[in-house]
């Protein structure tokens, strides 16, 4: 165990630590964007998956069926090198990410929100349109400020799920965390100091949401 | 006020209603009894489309439901419902339960709104639970909050559907009394219960449904005194 210790290269920590936290914030950032992007579209799809008509939904359906039924990775193989290109040359592999990672939250979030949705009791529904209240009404004023509080916390672990996923970009060369971690062992041909370090502070970026989202539930619970 | 033609309901191939017609006029009271199934929450349903229909005709003061041109929500602003399960807003404070619709619906400004509001909740003898949330309340006082909600659009036409039946037996005497001075002040009333003794005293009528027929209806004195169907007396018999 002594012998370990002793023989940590804490020079290639300290030399790559601002590196790192660049990483961390461009993975923060990544992160963020892709679960932002992620609400809009989600409850956009959340809603198409919703219509009444049956031939309306379908293309909701697939969306998340692909997005859920494929691995991340290749999604974000696909989105960098196939779909990517015909916007932008060169193709900046942050936007790539980005990109991936809203287009793969939103199909998680999609079935977060109508769960959310579905989980009020139609009598609150009823109760409002008995009272003259039109569809859009009903929702922003009643459906919508119940389900949200339940929708707080899988969206929540949808988030932290993200943060974690978004090493995947790695691969691509988007200068996140892993990114740097990977330059690192490159460079020193060392394992444990970069990727532990790595792993240290995507556990520290995990545990500070988790906190966080723990206050924001119980700020809702007892509003 | 309330005009009922050959009304038919059916949820797909299951026909709840079968022919039902019947008139309830201004400040009538009518009480809706029968066994369960029998399809009285699904008529009470029709009388504002909280159910679609089927077949046949609803007038509410002379405007036809199943006229494409009614707008439904105002028809809804006219006729006040209240449910079983209260269906109270848990989000939202005892007044603002009363007043979110008196402001988003008939557009009353936010003051206005809150005065009635707390009008009703004095009448409904709650007024010092404005503001709490419906969870701190007991189920009659729910359905006093859920009462009052309601009678906040100033409806000509209220609804229940049996407002004691999901209270514990001790609860049920204040909502019925707020609902026999309802009746008293003049409201037009349906209401399906299982309260004879409410039926017998507040009712102008009383309507028997059995399998989606209206079987019998007359006055509280001649049903429960003098039932005429067999069936009447068959539900009767186990009820009294
Ligand atoms: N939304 C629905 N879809 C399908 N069937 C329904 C629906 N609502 C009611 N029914 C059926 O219609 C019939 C009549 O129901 P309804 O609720 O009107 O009866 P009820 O007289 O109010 O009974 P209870 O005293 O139990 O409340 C029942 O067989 C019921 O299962
Ligand atoms: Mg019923």
């Amino acid at each position: 165990m002594m012998n370990i210790w002793e023989n940590i290269r804490w020079d290639i920590i300290v030399d790559y630590l601002p590196f790192f936290l660049k990483g961390a914030l461009v993975t923060i950032g990544m992160s963020l964007a892709g679960v932002l992007f992620g609400l809009a579209l989600g409850l956009l799809i959340g809603i198409g998956k919703m219509s009444p008509i049956a031939i309306a939904r379908l293309p909701f359906i697939w969306y998340v069926n692909f997005f859920r039924g494929t691995p991340l990775f290749v999604q974000i193989l696909l989105i960098h090198f196939g779909l990517m290109p015909i916007f932008m040359t060169p193709v900046n592999p942050i936007a790539s990410g980005v990109v991936a990672l809203s287009l793969n939250s939103a199909a998680y979030i999609a079935e977060i929100f109508r769960a959310g949705i579905k989980s009020i009791d139609k009598g609150q529904a009823e109760a409002a349109h008995s009272l003259g209240m039109n569809k859009l009404q009903v929702m922003w004023y009643v459906v919508l400020p119940q389900a949200f509080k339940r929708m707080v916390p899988p969206l929540g672990n949808e988030f932290i799920v993200l943060l974690k996923d978004s090493s995947l970009a790695a691969v691509i060369a988007a200068p996140e965390l892993l990114y740097w971690g990977r330059a690192a062992q490159g460079e020193y041909y060392r394992v444990w100091e970069p990727y532990l370090t790595v792993a240290l502070i995507y556990l520290i970026l995990t545990l500070t949401l988790t906190y966080l989202l723990n206050y924001l539930e119980r700020r809702l619970d007892t509003e | 006020m309330i005009s009922v033609q050959n009304l038919k309901k059916s949820f797909g191939e299951l026909e709840v209603l079968k022919d039902i017609s019947v008139e309830v006029n201004p400040q009538e009271v009518v009480v809706v009894i029968g066994p369960s199934g029998s399809g009285k929450s699904t008529f009470l349903r029709c009388l504002n489309l909280m159910e679609s229909i089927t077949d046949g005709q609803v007038l509410i003061e002379g405007k036809d439901l199943t006229d494409k041109q009614t707008n439904i929500n105002e028809i809804r602003t006219e006729v006040g419902m209240v449910f079983q399960q209260f269906n109270l807003f848990p989000h939202k404070t005892v007044l603002d339960n009363i007043t979110l619709a008196m402001t988003v619906v008939r557009k009353w400004n936010k003051r206005e709104a809150e005065e009635k509001a707390l009008k009703l909740l004095e009448k409904v003898g709650l007024k010092e639970k404005a503001q709490v949330y419906p969870d701190s309340l007991s189920g009659g006082q729910k359905q006093r909050v859920a009462i009052a909600r309601a009678l906040g659009m100033e409806p000509k036409i209220m609804l229940f559907d049996e407002p004691t039946s999901a209270l514990d037996p001790e609860m049920v005497g204040e909502v019925l009394e707020v609902m026999k001075q309802l009746a008293k002040e003049g409201m037009t009333m349906v209401v399906v219960t299982h309260e004879m003794g409410f039926a017998r005293e507040v009712g102008d009528r009383v309507i028997f449904m059995d399998e989606g027929y209206i079987v019998e209806e007359n006055e509280p004195e001649e049903i429960f005194g003098n039932p005429q169907n067999e069936r009447t007396k068959a539900f009767l018999s186990k009820v009294l």
